[in-house]
C-alpha cells in the first residue's frame, strides 16, 4: 500500500467529492431511530457538567481558598502523575487490555533511578534513560505474554508486577534513601516554566502525544478497531499483537515517567510508591469513558476523569471533613457520575 | 405423544425465516426434516425449543395448544433436543450431566447423593446400551458418547419428543449405526423423533416419513417408503421455482492463470487441496457446512496456520503467514460470519469502509495520519454506488441493518486494490434484491480481470453466476463442474453424497 491515489478496484460511478458537505444525511430517514438529542447530549456531556457543578460549589464553599490562581496550579501539579499514568493506561484499555503492573513500575522505575544515581553515581540523564529502557523491556514483556502467548492480560500483568517488585528491592534492598539526587535531576520535577512547574508542561506533552495517537493517527484507529473487534482487524490487515504489545511499551512508559517524577520531586526514594497510583488511574479512565464518547476510552475523557479527581480531591479536604467523609464523598461522587452517564448511554444505545 | 405446528411465522429483519409453516410429529415414529440452509429447519427447532417466539402460530400437544415461553417450557411438556454443537458440561461427570437441571437425588440439607446418581445414570445409560461409566468426565468421551449422554439426559426426563439436529457429524459408520438403532427402540416405545440431516442416505435408512422444508414453508411431506432419492432432491431444491438463469461470466479463452494453491492441508479439516484460478474468472466452491470450504480459504489467507500447501500469485509463489501478508500480495477475504469477523460494529460506517485502506488517506505523504474529509468522499462515493441504506456514515455500524451491514464490509474490500476476492457467503441473510446486486458486483470485478472466488450454500446462486464449481466434502475438493454441467441438482447430488 503506498500514498498514491486511491485506485479501488471497483469503478465508482462518481469520482469521491472531496467538497461535499460532509454532514448532511444521506438519505433523509434512512437507519435506525437513534434517541432524542435530549439523552445523548446528557450522557456526552452529564460528566463534564458534573464536574463544573463541583468546581462551583466548591468555589462558593470555600471562596478565598478554591478559587485561586495558585490552588489551580496546586491541583494541576497534583494531578501531573496520574495523568501520565492514565494517559498510558488509555492505550491498553481501549484495545480491552488490562495492565495491573503499573503501580509496581512506578516503584520499579523509582528504586532504579535510585540504584544508578545514589548508588552506583551515574549522571542524571544516562541514569533516566536507563531507567526508561527497564520500562520498554518491562512493557515489551507484558505484551508479547499477553499478545503473542495469548495470555490473559489481568493474569500476566498481575503476576508481572508482583515480578517488578521484586526486581525493585534487589536494586534498593528496600532502603528508604534521602541523599544522592542531584539538584539538577530534582529540578526536573521541582522547576517551573512560565510560572507552571515543569510536571505540568511535561503531562501536557503526553496528553497531546496520547491525543495524536489514538485521535489522529492510523495506529490510533488501528488500536480502537482492535478493541471494537480484534478478529476483524486482523482479518483487515491490523497488526494486532504488535500494536497490543505496542500499547503494553507506552504505559510502561507513562509508569516509568511517574516514577522518575515522584523521586525527582521528593529527592529521594521509598519503597513501593507506585500502590497508590493504581486504582485512581484506572477510576480516572473509566470516568472518563462516560464523557465525549461514552462507552468509549478516549483521551479527552481521561484528561476530564483526572482533574475531576483531583478537584473532588483538594476540595474534599479544603472544606475540612472527616476523613470518613471525604471517602463517602468521593466514592458517591465517582458512582453517581458514572452512573448517569451510563444511563443516558443506555437509552441511546 | 403426538405434537403440532401450525402457521409458524418468524420474521428477521430483511428475512422471512418461516412463512407460516406446519408441521406433523406423529408420536411413536422417526420424522425426517430435510431443507437447504436457510430453509427454516433450524428457526422451526428454536421454536419448538422455546429459545425462538414465533410472531404467530401455534404449537399443539395432542390436539391441545400449549404455550413455550423458555426452554424450561419445552422441557416440562417432554421436549428434548440434541443439537449439532453439542450442548454439555465437559467438566462434569457423565452422571452429572445426565441429571443437569433436573433435580439431583440429594441428602436433606442439598448434598448430592452421589451413589443414587450414578445408579440413576447408569440405568437410563444402559436403556440407550451405552456402554460409558457414569463416573467418567465428560471432557474424556467421544462425540458419540456424548450425543448419547444427551439422549440419556431426554430418557432420565422422560421425554416423550426428541429432535435431532444433524446428529451423525462426525460420527463413524458403526457410531451412526449404533444411534439408529437407539433410535428405532425409543420409537418402538412411542416417542416422537425428528431426525433432522442433510444426508440422504441416512434420512432413507432411519425415517418413517419426510418433511422438507423450503424458504420457510414445509412444502412436501410423505412417508419414507413412498418416494426415491431424485424425486427428493427436487424437492429440496424446488426446481420448480428456481431463479431464471443469470447470464454467468465466462474467462476469455486464454485467460492467464492468476491463482494457484496446491496441497493446501491442515489435517482435519482441510486434506491436500489444489485447484487454480484465472483472471477474469468467477469460481463456486459449494458444498455443505462443515465441508471445509471457510477453512480452505482462512488458510490461503493467512488467517489460520496451514501444515502444508503452496500458493502462487501471477505466477509468483507468495510466503502468507498473516492476513496482512494476504492483503499486501493481493489477496481480499469477505469473511463468512460479518459480526464476529467483518466488521467492527461499534465503529462508523465510514471508519469500516476505510480500514484496509488507511494509509491512502493521509493528510500527507509520509504522515500517517487520516484524513476525514477524504474518508468522508470515498465513503460516501461506496454509500451511493453500493446503495447502502444509512442515515448518516458516521453512525456505528450496529445501527445498520444485516444486508447493509455486509454491503459495508464489502465496500471495505473493494476499496482495495486486490487481485483475488474470496467472498464466503456474501449473500447469507440478504434479501433478493440486494443478493442480485451482489452478484452484479461480483460479475464487474470479473469482468474487469480480477478472480473471484464464491463460497455458498444455496446452489442456485452457483448454478446462475459461476462457469467453474469445487465441489467440496469433508475437507477435499471431490469434484468439478464445468459450464451445462453446473445444476442444482448436481450440486445437490455431490454435496449430500455420503460414502
Amino acid at each position: 500500500m503506498s500514498d498514491d491515489v486511491p485506485s479501488p478496484a471497483l469503478v465508482l460511478d462518481k469520482q469521491p467529492d472531496v467538497n461535499a458537505d460532509p454532514g448532511a444525511p444521506l438519505i433523509a430517514g434512512a437507519g435506525g431511530n437513534r434517541a432524542g438529542t435530549f439523552t445523548e447530549t446528557a450522557s456526552r456531556y452529564g460528566l463534564l457538567a458534573a464536574f463544573l457543578i463541583t468546581i462551583v460549589v466548591f468555589s462558593v464553599a470555600r471562596p478565598s481558598t478554591f478559587p485561586t490562581g495558585r490552588n489551580v496550579e496546586s491541583i494541576l501539579t497534583s494531578a501531573a502523575p496520574p495523568m501520565i499514568l492514565a494517559l498510558g493506561l488509555t492505550v491498553v484499555l481501549v484495545m480491552q487490555d488490562f495492565d495491573l503492573s503499573i503501580g509496581a513500575m512506578i516503584g520499579l522505575a523509582s528504586g532504579a533511578a535510585m540504584n544508578f544515581m545514589a548508588k552506583n553515581g551515574i549522571d542524571w540523564i544516562p541514569a533516566v534513560l536507563l531507567v526508561l529502557l527497564i520500562a520498554v523491556a518491562a512493557g515489551a514483556v507484558n505484551g508479547y505474554m499477553v499478545a503473542f502467548l495469548g495470555g490473559s492480560s489481568f493474569i500476566i500483568t498481575l503476576a508481572m508486577g508482583t515480578v517488578l517488585t521484586g526486581i525493585e528491592f534487589a536494586m534498593t534492598n528496600q532502603d528508604t534513601v534521602y541523599s544522592g539526587f542531584s539538584s539538577s535531576f530534582q529540578d526536573v520535577a521541582s522547576g517551573e516554566l512560565l510560572g507552571l512547574s515543569h510536571q505540568i508542561w511535561i503531562a501536557a506533552i503526553g496528553a497531546v502525544f496520547i491525543w495524536l495517537l489514538l485521535d489522529r493517527s492510523e495506529i490510533g484507529r488501528y488500536m480502537y478497531a482492535i478493541g471494537g473487534n480484534s478478529e476483524a482487524a486482523r482479518l483487515s490487515g491490523v497488526r494486532v499483537r504488535v500494536l497490543r504489545l505496542m500499547g503494553f511499551v507506552i504505559v510502561a512508559i507513562g509508569a516509568a515517567i511517574v516514577g522518575l517524577l515522584l523521586t525527582a520531586q521528593s529527592g529521594s526514594y521509598a519503597p513501593n510508591i507506585g500502590t497508590s497510583y493504581l486504582l485512581p488511574a484506572f477510576a480516572a479512565v473509566f470516568l472518563g469513558a462516560a464523557v465525549f464518547r461514552p462507552g468509549e476510552f478516549n483521551t479527552a475523557g481521561t484528561i476530564v476523569g483526572v482533574l475531576f479527581l483531583g478537584v473532588i480531591q483538594t476540595g474534599l479536604t479544603m472544606l475540612d471533613l472527616a476523613t470518613y467523609m471525604i471517602n463517602l464523598v468521593q466514592g458517591g461522587i465517582l458512582v453517581t457520575a458514572v452512573l448517569v452517564s451510563r444511563l443516558g448511554q443506555r437509552r441511546a444505545g | 405423544m403426538n405434537v403440532q405446528a401450525r402457521g409458524l411465522r418468524k420474521v428477521y429483519p430483511g428475512v422471512v425465516a418461516l412463512g407460516g409453516a406446519d408441521l406433523e410429529i406423529p408420536g411413536g415414529s422417526i420424522l425426517g426434516l430435510l431443507g437447504k440452509n436457510g430453509a427454516g429447519k433450524s428457526t422451526m427447532i428454536k421454536v419448538l425449543a422455546g429459545v425462538v417466539a414465533p410472531d404467530a402460530g401455534e404449537i399443539l400437544v395432542d390436539g391441545a395448544p400449549i404455550a413455550l415461553g423458555s426452554p424450561h417450557d419445552a422441557a416440562a411438556q417432554g421436549f428434548a433436543f440434541v443439537h449439532q454443537e453439542l450442548a454439555d458440561v465437559p467438566n462434569l461427570t457423565v452422571a452429572e450431566n445426565v441429571g443437569l437441571g433436573l433435580g439431583y437425588p440429594t441428602y436433606p440439607g442439598g448434598l448430592v447423593k452421589r451413589r443414587a446418581l450414578s445408579r440413576w445414570a447408569k440405568e437410563v445409560l444402559d436403556r440407550l446400551e451405552a456402554p460409558v461409566d457414569p463416573g467418567a468426565s465428560l471432557s474424556s468421551l467421544s462425540v458419540a458418547e456424548r450425543r448419547l449422554v444427551t439422549i440419556a439426559r431426554g430418557l432420565a426426563a422422560d421425554a416423550r419428543m426428541f429432535v435431532l439436529d444433524e446428529p451423525t457429524a462426525s460420527l463413524t459408520d458403526d457410531e451412526i449405526e449404533h444411534l439408529h438403532k437407539v433410535l428405532r427402540s425409543l420409537r418402538d416405545q412411542g416417542v416422537a423423533i425428528v431426525y433432522v440431516s442433510h444426508r440422504l442416505d441416512e434420512v432413507f435408512a432411519v425415517t418413517d416419513r419426510v418433511t422438507v422444508m423450503r424458504d420457510g414453508h414445509t412444502v412436501y411431506s410423505a412417508a419414507t417408503a413412498d418416494m426415491d432419492k431424485p424425486q427428493l432432491i427436487e424437492e429440496i431444491t424446488g426446481t420448480a421455482i428456481a431463479p431464471e438463469q443469470r447470464r454467468r461470466h465466462v474467462p476469455a479463452d486464454g485467460a492467464d492463470e492468476l491463482l494457484r494453491v496446491e496441497g493446501m492441508s491442515r489435517p482435519g479439516v482441510v486434506e491436500d487441496v489444489s485447484f487454480t484460478l484465472r483472471k477474469g474468472e468467477l469460481l463456486g466452491v459449494a458444498g455443505l457446512v462443515g465441508a471445509g470450504r471457510t477453512e480452505l480459504m482462512r488458510l490461503i489467507f493467512g488467517a489460520d496456520p496451514a501444515t502444508a500447501g503452496r500458493v502462487w500469485l501471477n505466477g509468483e509463489e507468495l510466503t502468507i503467514r498473516s492476513p496482512r501478508d494476504a492483503m499486501a500480495a493481493g489477496l481480499a477475504l469477505l469473511p463468512e460470519d460479518r459480526k464476529e469477523q467483518g466488521g467492527v460494529l461499534d465503529f462508523s460506517v465510514r471508519k469500516n469502509i476505510t480500514l484496509t485502506t488507511m494509509p491512502r488517506f493521509r493528510v500527507a505523504r509520509g504522515v500517517p495520519m487520516p484524513n476525514e474529509r477524504r474518508e468522508r468522499a470515498t465513503t460516501r462515493a461506496f454509500v451511493e454506488r453500493l446503495k447502502i441504506k444509512v442515515a448518516n456514515p458516521e453512525h456505528p455500524m450496529r445501527y445498520l441493518s444485516g444486508g447493509n451491514q455486509q454491503k459495508a464490509v464489502l465496500a471495505k474490500w473493494l476499496g482495495s486494490d486486490a487481485d483475488v476476492f474470496i467472498f464466503d457467503e456474501p449473500t447469507h441473510g440478504i434479501d433478493v434484491e440486494g443478493k442480485e446486486e451482489i452478484y452484479d458486483l461480483m460479475t464487474e470485478l470479473a469482468e474487469r480481470g480480477k478472480g473471484v472466488i464464491f463460497i455458498s450454500s444455496e446452489f442456485t446462486e452457483l448454478v446462475g453466476a459461476c462457469n467453474r464449481v469445487l465441489v467440496m466434502r469433508d475437507g477435499r475438493v471431490v469434484s468439478q463442474l464445468e459450464g451445462s454441467a453446473i445444476t442444482d441438482a448436481a450440486l445437490v447430488g455431490l454435496c449430500y453424497a455420503h460414502e
